[in-house]
């Protein structure tokens, strides 16, 4: 679950995010929506607790698996070591047996030896989503998954945002200016620039 | 997957980066070994030469060049003193031992050195082979003159004139091999010694020439040797003995511990200007270092920000940077060594078949591990800037910056 309340963050003067309450039960599935500017990033930062907001109360529980929208995979390791990486800095057991199994699990049982280099878009993607839920997050959150995708690859995006959510139990929340997202989350909220 | 795995593996991203900063610190680390490696190895085996030898006589001039001459066999002699002059050093009572030596000749610039059997006992040389000698032209070899030559006992050679290679031929004074000497790590390993009259003997014809021609040339006013090696009786003739041989007689005293601390204190000089050079290579390795993880940090802030995402403590990043500029710094310093000790074996070849004082790089000075602590030092101190921002970057505004 996550519960956020009279949250507002200000870069100097400026209010990057407004919100006077935002909640969702574990398990349940949220579109985060709005232009360019109106707190999208910001939101989903405090919601991985990598940003202090200036007001409000925020109660996520933990742990957080994080899907950035440049993806920043990490290109000196392989996909494999990618994976491993987030438990160790989470200080979890690292387990190659559950890398394999997250990377078939996202349909690169293949490619565990690969550099992030060598990947396509999608793959890498699949491979920022496979890191994110390494820890069986209760909370996933993607920011602007769907950008420059055509509508197939959206949809493939999206859906495996969901399964992997799914599976983990996870809260999944994704933040996106992507009309076409609209339709896929029973859960949404609307933040206005 | 470790902080040490990490940062070998953004080191292996990097190969051209990673390998010139090890050169340089390999570079920098070798200079100071050689440095160190071969001062102390020619201050051990000077002191070693030296010991025992509490003041040396010989011709008027320079009294480091006497020593060098007599004590060290490197430089050319003042001159010759005449024996009867040596004779009366000799008894002074305040003298326990006085060893002659009489140079002129060589064997393939190894020097031949007229001397008595009180000169091996000195430096507690053995027998390697055959026996010391009883007469005039017979010679005992150090092992070094052995091994290069390839005489042994049995075998008979012809000495030049001087005491570099190339002069004329005494075809007519052949020396017998009687003895090779056991390696001493000192001096005798690259003479051949012989009694003080084999040189009288060889020279014999030079000053009969010379009376005949009127002219007085060294030995022509009876025997003469170049230079004599005095142990004192007691530390009170350490005071007295040289003002009195230099001012009482024709004939300097010079004291080999005094001079060879002149020589190092002015070969320091440039000991010092080569070791500072080291220290400046190892200071602008430090320097690029700094500059390759300052660049690769504007490279990587991101992959450090996911790395916070995904949950590292700032500490751990810092580490991270710290491993890297670490482990450069202990590769550059190991190779560093490796490069110097192969340096000074290098420079103990040449010397070796320079007649030379040998160096070796097959030894380890313990003062090499600061060289380590100085390699590590730098590493740690160019990493800490980079690491500390890596740390305090804000991971929101780096990731939002990415977006």
């Amino acid at each position: 679950m996550l519960e956020l309340n009279a949250v507002r963050h200000r870069y100097g003067a400026r209010v990057a995010l407004s919100l006077e309450r935002f909640s969702a039960a574990q398990g349940e599935r949220w579109l985060v929506l709005g232009p360019s500017g109106s707190g999208k990033s910001t939101l989903l930062h405090i919601l991985a607790g990598l940003l202090r907001p200036t007001e409000g109360t925020v109660k996520v529980a933990a742990p957080i698996g994080i899907v950035p929208q440049k993806l920043h995979l990490i290109g000196s390791l392989t996909v494999e070591q990618n994976l491993l990486l987030a438990q160790y800095l989470a200080d979890a057991p690292q387990d190659p047996a559950r890398a394999a199994d997250v990377l078939r699990g996202v349909g690169l049982a293949d490619r565990a030896a690969a550099r992030p280099r060598e990947l396509s878009h999608g793959q890498a993607q699949r491979v920022a989503v496979a890191r994110a839920v390494m820890n069986r997050p209760r909370l996933l959150v993607a920011d602007e998954p769907t950008s420059n995708l055509d509508d197939a690859h959206c949809a493939a995006a999206l859906e495996l945002l969901e399964t992997q959510a799914a599976e983990c139990g996870a809260t999944l929340v994704v933040a996106t200016h992507d009309a076409r997202a609209r339709s896929r989350f029973e859960h949404r909220l609307e933040l206005a620039a | 997957m470790n902080l040490p795995g990490i940062s070998l593996a953004y080191l292996r991203a990097r190969p051209l980066a990673t390998a010139l900063n090890l050169l340089l610190l390999a570079l920098g680390i070798a200079t100071i070994a050689v440095l160190m490696l071969a001062t102390r190895q020619l201050e051990d085996r000077m002191t070693r030469d030296a010991r025992g030898i509490d003041m040396v006589v010989g011709a008027k001039g320079s009294p480091m060049q006497l020593v060098l001459s007599a004590v060290y066999h490197l430089d050319a002699p003042t001159g010759n003193i005449p024996l009867a002059d040596a004779r009366q050093i000799e008894r002074n009572p305040m003298v326990k031992q006085a060893i002659p030596i009489a140079l002129g000749d060589s064997y393939h610039g190894f020097r031949i050195v007229g001397t008595s059997h009180d000169y091996p006992a000195h430096y507690g040389a053995r027998l390697a082979a055959g026996r010391l000698w009883e007469k005039p032209l017979e010679a005992v070899l150090g092992a070094d003159v052995a091994r290069a030559s390839g005489l042994a006992v049995g075998d008979r050679f012809v000495g030049s004139h001087g005491l570099a290679a190339g002069g004329e031929l005494h075809e007519k004074f052949p020396y017998d091999v009687v003895g090779v000497l056991a390696p001493t790590g000192g001096v005798l390993d690259r003479l051949v010694l012989t009694p003080v009259e084999s040189v009288w003997k060889v020279h014999e014809h030079e000053a009969e020439e010379a009376r005949e021609r009127g002219r007085a040339i060294p030995g022509g006013g009876g025997p003469e040797i170049t230079a004599l090696l005095v142990q004192f009786a007691s530390p009170i003739a350490a005071a007295t003995m040289p003002r009195y041989v230099n001012a009482g007689t024709n004939l300097q005293a010079a004291a080999p511990a005094f001079e060879s601390a002149r020589l190092f204190r002015m070969l320091g000089v440039g000991v010092e200007v080569l070791r500072a050079f080291g220290v400046v290579l190892v200071l602008a390795a430090g320097l690029s270092v700094f500059i390759a993880l300052t660049q690769a940090l504007e490279e990587r802030r991101y992959d450090l920000a996911v790395m916070r995402m995904l949950g590292a403590a700032r500490g751990r990043l810092m580490a991270l940077l710290l491993i890297e500029g670490l482990a450069l710094a202990a590769a550059g310093a190991l190779a560093g060594l490796a490069l110097g000790h192969a340096l000074t074996s290098l420079l103990g070849a040449a010397l070796r078949a320079q007649q030379q004082v040998p160096v070796t790089g097959w030894t380890w000075d313990a003062q090499e591990a600061w060289l380590v602590l100085l390699a590590l030092g730098v590493g740690a101190v160019a990493a800490l800037l980079p690491a500390w921002r890596a740390s305090r970057a804000e991971v929101a505004t780096v990731l939002a910056e990415g977006n």
